[in-house]
């Protein structure tokens, strides 16, 4: 293409026309490296390459700013496809976490399908089992102007999440789905996959060592190459806009969850027949950015170039060499291997797996070989279509952002505390985003792999016991409240990690790592980038105060994650959306407790006072419609002492149920724990010692400032009363478990709540239905 | 005893399912679809694990039910050799004409369709606990060889074409005539309402497994080895989880198949 002595007008003219989203000056840097105009195949590489999706171009000096990816537990930060933390001397867990929002507002089916088949292929390829996957999803409006859509995109997006992960084979054990209408136009579908793997057999996504002098072979495994996906991460790097959708749809890639399970298992049998030879291979995932992307990274990270020939490429049809490079047809891997192994690993994939007959001209085949000279270097039809060096390729560019605080005008709602708070109640559970989830994950197989030990809707978070023989389980919940974000975007992350970390910790376990995805509007914005930075700095602030239980002021490290910008269209753009995976550990399943009550008579008491914090509180949502502006608060000390004081108490046999105060408040709580299981127990409340005499009883049953209820066993009340009070919290007691099928709340003696639990299931379980309808 | 667990592309169950035969005391080994088929006379039993064999392309379990492999274990269970399908390997078995096993292919596993109070509230994939009421008598079937009649036993069913439907209104009378309904899905009181969420998925009368007329082969579409440790259940008393062995109801389905093959012998 030409760019050198060429107007800018003329070269931004010729980069459109091309589809290209390099910028006039982006594209003269590049020339200047080369010496020469680049081949169009050169700048659609770059063009991949230097999008904000590969490159973190406006993101990455932020997140190193701020966040904490090392650690006393970290094997491995977030470097390669996934983070790696220790389990104990043997095992580690490994974690990714991503977005595909802009294909599953496009194609929703397809685009959350995708979603998963490329977060598990990031974990596999490190060597591990995927054991379980969590999918943050967020909706616009379900009853707002574009209701339709909205629930056609939750539809959608929900069965491609269960057509893919179920036939896979990964359980969902996590999740969250949160309606909010500044998602109309711009759904988020998070993802998140967890595997298991041993410390010893951590395979590393670049070429080993000596590859580059020795010439190994690179190995292209899986389905054929075709267009589907070609310009994906330019896509997910720009805004939507509904005149564009026919073009975007082309973008989106087609996923194959059986040919991915046939790919697995092949994999399983490559990585075997490695370390039992004791040979050092390099292997990698292809996602966005495609064999461009997977290839140049694979050689950059251990400074070796590559000498690849598309013609070797298998494929579906002829294809332009920028299409083949550049493409993202789901479910391929890239092998680095010694040239000896070569015809091993060709027929694990070929005859073995018979992966040419499982689908149509799908295989592993040789396409280039490892070099020493540092280019990326690909061949077509006998040309030469790309000579480039292959740092400058994957170095990307950084762009220092401006930032300027959002203009803001949250008020507080004038409301008068209702008179039938037991309706209000009611009405609170039956909401959007407080009512049972379990009309979607119903749909999600969380019991395949057979290691489930707590599913979705026995507690804050689930669990698994992921290695057959041994005893320690891994928990798993994610977090985030765009309501929060929108009035407070500093305080959406912070209360997002400490929110994923209550959960994980209600069930008795220790939050051991985290990812983050974070969702925000266009960063060429001032605005939209002030938000990003302040969820980044909450976030990590929660990190570092709420540090990892038995290593004091290590922060829990942030090991694997992904920033997801211009989540926008003409409409508007995102409530910030930082969204936090936490995964704890605990070392014996049999320790662990679900949040349904147990025992009648047991007491239950509360750590964690109310506040007047109802700002995004779901009870405003509910009774009048307004946002508020007094969002909740980490108390940083406090909140690390009751979420450490809980694991230890359930560790030590103290409590028999717990579950942590989020949406809906301490009414949702408790009537949740009342609903789990067979909800035959009821509660009955005391609401006195909840928070300060001056506040509202509504403000007490709804606020939603952190904290847990906890069914203590009989007993066992003064060694739980002691520990709290060692700890410097107050342990407050607010009723007992009832022999009867009904929640009660009294304030000054006087009954304010009186709920039949008949009543409260219906609405709890069909308010979600009553949404995707 | 040596079990056989085959595999098709797109099984996803076969790990489990092996690690819940061998807790039952059998031994065993996954056998993938492309191995020789004569290698499958060397096993004592079968089971075809749950998953999407051939992506469900045609219909559930239509492809797998033709590979040259399942004309073996056809005439393995000829000879009397027990046979255990579970979730797709039940669809696989119905395909193959293996089950019900009467006369030509009568029987269908059809889209689940949920109904309350006569109104269709849900279909298609659903995952959730059930309680199973066992039909037959003790030593009616391979794979429930072990258990007594009216037996109440829970583990989780995940699938989303699990209806049992036939063409011919008569099957189902002649089913319960030859004594082949084995699992129906019932309350925790052993009832079996016709209703959604008691009846799960819309089966006709409840049917959750059957076996041939011979009762060597048992499809079933709920998952026996999610159920065979008791840390897996639901809810479970902590204390029952912390011992890791402590067997769940499930495992009964595995030391059935492993008795059947000690008494046949």
């Amino acid at each position: 293409m030409r760019i050198i002595g060429h107007p800018d007008q003329e070269v931004e003219t010729n980069l459109r026309g091309a589809g290209i989203g390099l910028t006039v000056s982006e594209a003269r840097s590049i020339a200047d490296i080369l010496g020469r105009d680049p081949t169009l195949p050169e700048l659609f590489n770059y063009d991949t390459m230097w999008s904000e999706h590969c490159s973190y171009k406006s993101s990455r000096a932020t997140l190193q700013e701020f966040l904490h990816t090392t650690g006393p537990n970290v094997v491995q930060g977030p470097e390669e496809d996934a983070g790696i933390v220790a389990i104990d001397d043997t095992w580690c867990v490994v974690i990714a976490h991503e977005s595909h929002n802009h294909p599953s507002q496009i194609l929703p089916n397809e685009g959350a399908a995708t979603g998963i088949g490329g977060i598990v292929r990031d974990v596999n390829c490190m060597g591990a089992k995927v054991v379980a996957t969590a999918d943050p999803l967020r909706f616009g409006d379900p009853n707002g102007p574009d209701a339709n859509h909205v629930r056609w995109v939750a539809e959608g997006v929900v069965d491609g999440i269960w057509q893919y992960g179920n036939a896979l084979g990964v359980p969902v054990m996590a999740g969250d789905v949160v309606f909010d209408d500044s998602f109309d136009t711009n759904c988020l579908v998070n993802v998140v996959a967890i595997g298991v793997v041993k410390r010893d057999e951590i395979i590393k996504s670049k070429a080993p060592p000596g590859a580059g002098e020795k010439g190994y072979d690179v190995i292209l495994i899986g389905k054929p190459t075709d267009s589907s996906g070609f310009g994906g991460v330019t896509f997910a790097s720009e805004a939507l806009r509904a005149e564009d959708e026919d073009a975007n749809r082309g973008a989106i890639q087609i996923p194959d969850p059986f040919l991915k399970n046939d790919l697995f298992k092949a994999n399983q049998d490559l990585f075997e027949m490695t370390r039992s030879e004791g040979i050092t291979i390099g292997f990698k995932d292809l996602g966005g950015g495609g064999f461009t992307c997977a290839s140049s990274e694979m050689g950059a990270s251990a400074g070796y170039g590559m000498d690849l020939d598309l013609d070797l490429v298998h494929r579906a049809g002829d294809l332009p060499p920028e299409v083949i490079g550049c493409a993202e047809t789901q479910e391929r891997f890239l092998l680095i291997c010694p040239p000896e192994m070569t015809p091993r690993a060709l027929k694990i994939y070929n005859e073995d797996w018979d992966l040419p007959n499982v689908y149509e001209s799908a295989r592993a085949s040789v396409v280039g070989k490892m070099t020493t000279n540092g280019r990326y270097i690909t061949r077509h039809k006998g040309r030469e279509t790309c000579n480039v060096p292959i740092e400058h390729l994957t170095g990307g560019i950084r762009y220092q952002r401006e930032e300027k605080p959002r203009k803001m005008h949250h008020m507080e709602p004038a409301i008068e505390v209702p008179q039938d708070l037991s309706q209000v109640l009611l009405r609170v559970l039956a909401s959007p985003n407080t009512s049972s989830r379990e009309h979607v994950y119903r749909y999600y197989d969380t019991e395949v792999q057979g290691n489930s030990v707590i599913r979705p809707g026995e507690a804050d978070a689930g669990l698994i016991a992921p290695v057959r023989g041994e005893r320690f389980g891994i928990a798993l919940s994610v977090d985030s409240n765009p309501f929060y974000g929108r009035i407070s975007p500093y305080w959406a992350g912070a209360t997002a990690v400490a929110e994923a970390m209550r959960n994980v910790a209600s069930i008795g376990a220790v939050p051991w790592t985290m990812t983050d995805c974070l969702n925000f509007g266009n960063p060429e914005k001032p605005e939209a980038f002030w938000e990003f930075r302040e969820a980044v700095r909450g976030l990590s602030d929660a990190a570092k105060a709420l540090w990892l239980k038995g290593h004091q002021d290590a922060p829990v490290p942030i090991v694997s994650g992904n920033v997801s910008f211009y989540n926008e269209s003409p409409k508007g753009t995102v409530d910030p959306s930082p969204v936090i995976a936490c995964v704890g550990l605990i070392d014996d399943v049999g320790d662990a407790v679900t949040m349904n009550l147990k025992e009648p008579g047991n007491n239950i008491f509360l750590i964690g006072p109310r506040f007047d914090e109802l700002g995004g509180s779901d009870y405003y949502r509910t009774v009048c419609g307004a946002t508020g502006a007094n969002v909740p608060k980490v108390r940083f000390d406090q909140e690390r002492k009751m979420i450490h004081t809980t694991i230890d108490s359930i560790a030590w046999g103290f409590v028999v149920s717990a579950h942590d105060i989020s949406n809906g408040g301490l009414g949702a709580t408790a009537a949740e724990m009342a609903l789990t299981g067979k909800a035959d127990l009821g509660m009955v409340l005391a609401l006195d010692r909840a928070g300060s005499s001056r506040l509202g009883t509504d403000r007490l049953i709804f606020s939603e400032s952190s904290g847990f209820l906890l069914e203590c066993r009989a007993g066992a009340e003064e060694d739980l009363a002691g520990l709290m009070k060692e700890r410097g919290l107050d342990l407050m007691r607010l009723g007992a478990v009832k022999d009867a099928p009904e929640l009660v709340m009294t304030r000054k003696d006087k009954k304010v709540v009186c709920l039949d639990l008949e009543a409260a299931r219906k609405a709890w379980t069909g308010g979600l239905v009553e949404a995707m309808r | 005893m040596k079990v056989a667990v085959i595999q098709f592309p797109g099984s996803n169950c076969e790990h489990e399912t092996l690690v819940a035969a061998r807790s039952a005391g059998l031994e065993g080994e996954i056998f993938r679809w492309n191995r020789p088929a004569e290698e499958l006379c060397d096993f004592d039993g079968y089971m075809i694990p749950g998953g999407f064999s051939y992506q469900d392309r045609l219909r559930a379990g239509a492809i797998a039910s033709k590979e040259p492999v399942m004309e073996t274990l056809k005439e393995e269970a000829g000879e009397g050799k027990p046979v255990l399908g579970i979730c797709n390997g039940f669809q696989i078995l119905v395909e193959s004409g293996m089950l019900p096993g009467l006369d030509g292919v009568d029987a269908a596993l059809a889209q689940n369709v949920m109904v309350t109070k006569g109104e269709i509230v849900r279909r298609g994939f659903y995952c959730a606990w059930t309680t199973l009421r066992h039909d037959a008598v003790a030593g009616r079937c391979s794979g429930s060889y072990l258990i007594e009649k009216g037996s109440l036993i829970d583990m989780p069913m995940a699938h989303a074409e699990g209806n049992l439907v036939t063409a011919d209104e008569n099957l189902i009378e002649k089913l319960n005539e030859e004594n082949q309904v084995v699992f129906r899905y019932c309350d925790t009181g052993g009832e079996t309402g016709n209703e959604f969420p008691v009846n799960v998925n819309g089966s006709v009368e409840n049917i959750a497994g059957i076996c041939n007329p011979e009762g060597n082969v048992l499809g079933m579409m709920p998952h026996p080895e999610r159920s065979s440790f008791a840390w897996q259940l639901p809810f479970v008393d902590p204390a029952a989880r912390r011992q890791i062995d402590t067997p769940g109801p499930g495992r009964l389905i595995f030391e059935s198949m492993r008795r059947y093959i000690e008494v046949s012998r």
